[in-house]
């Protein structure tokens, strides 16, 4: 490439009218071809393949008998399965408080840790340590905190209300189960909104506070006016998130409580992997995996409306 | 990073500076309260992996003396550590360990080699791989994991490293986020190697790559947390011991009857150190450049 022609093609910038170079595009297609090939291979063709096994009665293990076409009555038959509408309305309970619990929990926090603070780094490693934590792990934790009647939570119940309160069993109480789950799931992962809470609060221009302040607005007004409003993709970037991991609930109850007690915590995910691996249907357990995705399209689609609402 | 982070100005009005100094201070105690309330959870965790008696870690529970040991010990963290014993915790760490260095190191050059093409290459169709990255984003792993278990089972890759890895090397979230980075670097960086003779290839390899160290950390921390943790899909393709990672080995411990308690603390201990670690290490770079892209995208 001679020194004329580089200078005119970054002085015109877009589109710069390249000559065939096979060389490069080969490149490029060398870099761009194992994600391709992976993304296909592991997400595109089983995404397809989940919608055509959801309408046959693909068994879990090959049979002798071939697989049958079965058209909808898969979904006919979830929809016909009254623990399926457990489920469904289960993860909605738990969706329904863990966004106060969850995204309040990382809201405060993120309003804390963004201030000029000594050590603030260690503090916000502090806040974040629950979100680098495997869920296993958690479950380890707090199925010992949850024990009953004697586990520290009873306990501390119990001194506060100086023995008023009886304690409670928090993972074997189908009153109880499903809250159990939203504390220690709204602690496991508060972590992680509160990072994207603090990028949030870090895009508000100073300038906008100094205005504020010059203006008279007091710390509350600021929050309210300011802080608030510059926040608002953030807000529903974070409720999304999180309702969509709401409904994606899974490990704590296969691991906790399996479910129980009396199908208190049986969820959508949960009742997909039995269906499949304990009673080998994966057509049925692909059906309610179709399912799944659509509620959380539906879910993001609402998003994506609600941020070009916003103007972002 | 950290004093741009500044938008809750300092009080600069009339009030003493002595004051204001007392107000911090004692804000900060707060703070630091309330993270230790946050985390006491954890060091409950790793007070318990201390204790030799596994009855005694229960009982122990309801009391202050959960936040204490009278005469720690490391016999816990012994017994995991042998390979042979009866609960073979340090094989499922080694492979755990496996796993994850080998999905993040494939992962960062997979994904950050697609995004380069994405944002700097001059292939036909790239906007239309790019939209459809970012509509793939939308499919929950939960959604495929039916006809994917499936396929690897009749492809005989059931119960191997390879089946709990090269699923999740591609993601459409971490090609998206080296995509938005590489486009907020000044194209003039590529005409310049170009005209001194690097090749695309050569060009993203000496100057973008190194260029993107937030990018880099910020998908080594995400990938490296959502590999570890991983529980769902090991459990479904993994029979053996060869290849289950330590997260379904301290999980089977539900199941039992005397659930061996300070085992599987010490366990869960050593679980989170090399999290931890990848943690501390790139920490610096995470929250910057987790910013807008994750916002937007």
């Amino acid at each position: 490439m001679t020194m004329q022609q580089a200078t005119s093609s970054s002085s015109v910038r877009k589109a710069p009218a390249r000559r065939h170079d096979t060389g490069r595009l080969m490149q490029e297609t060398a870099m761009l071809a194992p994600a391709v090939i992976l993304l296909t291979v592991f997400l595109i063709v089983p995404f397809f393949l989940s919608f055509w096994t959801a309408m046959t009665n693909q068994p879990l293990v090959p049979r002798p008998t071939p697989v049958r076409f079965v058209w909808f009555n898969n979904f006919l038959r979830i929809f016909q399965d009254d623990l399926f509408w457990t489920a469904l309305w289960n993860v909605s309970r738990f969706t329904f408080w863990i966004i106060p619990a969850q995204c309040g929990l990382a809201f405060a926090t993120a309003l804390l840790l963004h201030q000029k603070l000594p050590l603030r780094n260690l503090l916000r490693g502090m806040f974040f340590l629950p979100a680098i934590t495997s869920m296993v792990v958690v479950c380890v934790i707090w199925g010992t905190l949850f024990q009953y009647p004697t586990g520290p939570f009873n306990q501390i119940l119990g001194f506060l209300s100086g023995g008023a309160i009886q304690p409670i069993d928090w993972l074997g109480d189908p009153q109880w189960a499903m809250f159990s789950l939203v504390l220690l799931s709204a602690w496991q992962a508060y972590g992680f909104q509160m990072i994207v809470y603090l990028a949030g609060l870090q895009g508000i221009p100073d300038e906008l506070y100094d205005a504020a302040k010059i203006d008279g607005a007091n710390a509350f007004r600021r929050f309210w006016h300011v802080t608030m409003p510059g926040l608002r993709p953030t807000h529903v970037f974070v409720l999304v998130i999180t309702t969509i991991q709401a409904f994606k609930l899974y490990t704590q109850v296969a691991i906790l409580t399996q479910g129980g007690p009396k199908s208190s915590t049986e969820t959508v995910v949960h009742y997909m992997v039995r269906a499949g691996f304990e009673e080998q249907k994966m057509g049925y357990a692909s059906a309610v995996s179709v399912i799944l995705f659509v509620i959380v399209l539906v879910i993001a689609l609402i998003q994506r409306q609600l941020l070009r609402r916003f103007d972002v | 990073m950290s004093d741009l982070a500044l938008s809750i100005p300092e009080a600069r009005t009339a009030r003493p500076r002595s004051a204001a100094r007392v107000l911090r201070t004692v804000q900060t105690v707060c703070i630091f309260i309330i993270a230790l309330v946050i985390v006491s959870p954890l060091l409950l965790l790793v007070v318990a992996s201390l204790k030799d008696d596994r009855f005694q870690i229960l009982a122990d529970m309801g009391s202050f003396r959960a936040f204490w040991v009278s005469n720690p010990t490391l016999s816990n963290y012994a017994e995991v550590g042998h390979l042979s014993g009866q609960l073979a915790f340090g094989r499922y760490l080694i492979n755990s360990l496996i796993i994850l260095v080998t999905t993040v190191c494939s992962g960062l050059v997979v994904n950050s080699m697609a995004g380069f093409v994405l944002a700097w290459g001059s292939l036909r169709g790239r906007a239309v791989i790019l939209s459809v990255v970012i509509a793939l984003y939308v499919i929950p792993q939960e959604s495929i994991i039916m006809p994917l278990v499936i396929m690897v089972s009749r492809a005989g890759m059931s119960d191997t490293f390879a089946v709990q890895i090269v699923p999740w090397v591609a993601s459409p979230l971490y090609i998206f986020l080296f995509y938005q980075f590489f486009t907020q670097l000044p194209k003039e960086l590529l005409e310049a190697a170009e005209m001194d003779g690097a090749s695309f290839f050569r060009a993203y390899r000496s100057i973008f790559l190194p260029l993107s160290l937030p990018a880099l950390a910020t998908v080594s921390i995400l990938m490296g947390i959502e590999t570890w943790n991983q529980y769902l899909w090991p459990i479904l393709v993994t029979q053996t011991d060869y290849a289950r990672p330590i997260a379904v080995a301290i999980a089977t411990f539900f199941g039992q009857d005397s659930i061996y308690w300070d085992r599987a603390m010490a366990a869960s201990v050593l679980m989170m150190i090399p999290i931890l670690g990848l943690y501390l290490v790139f920490q610096r770079w995470f929250v910057s450049s987790f910013i807008g892209s994750a916002v937007k995208g």
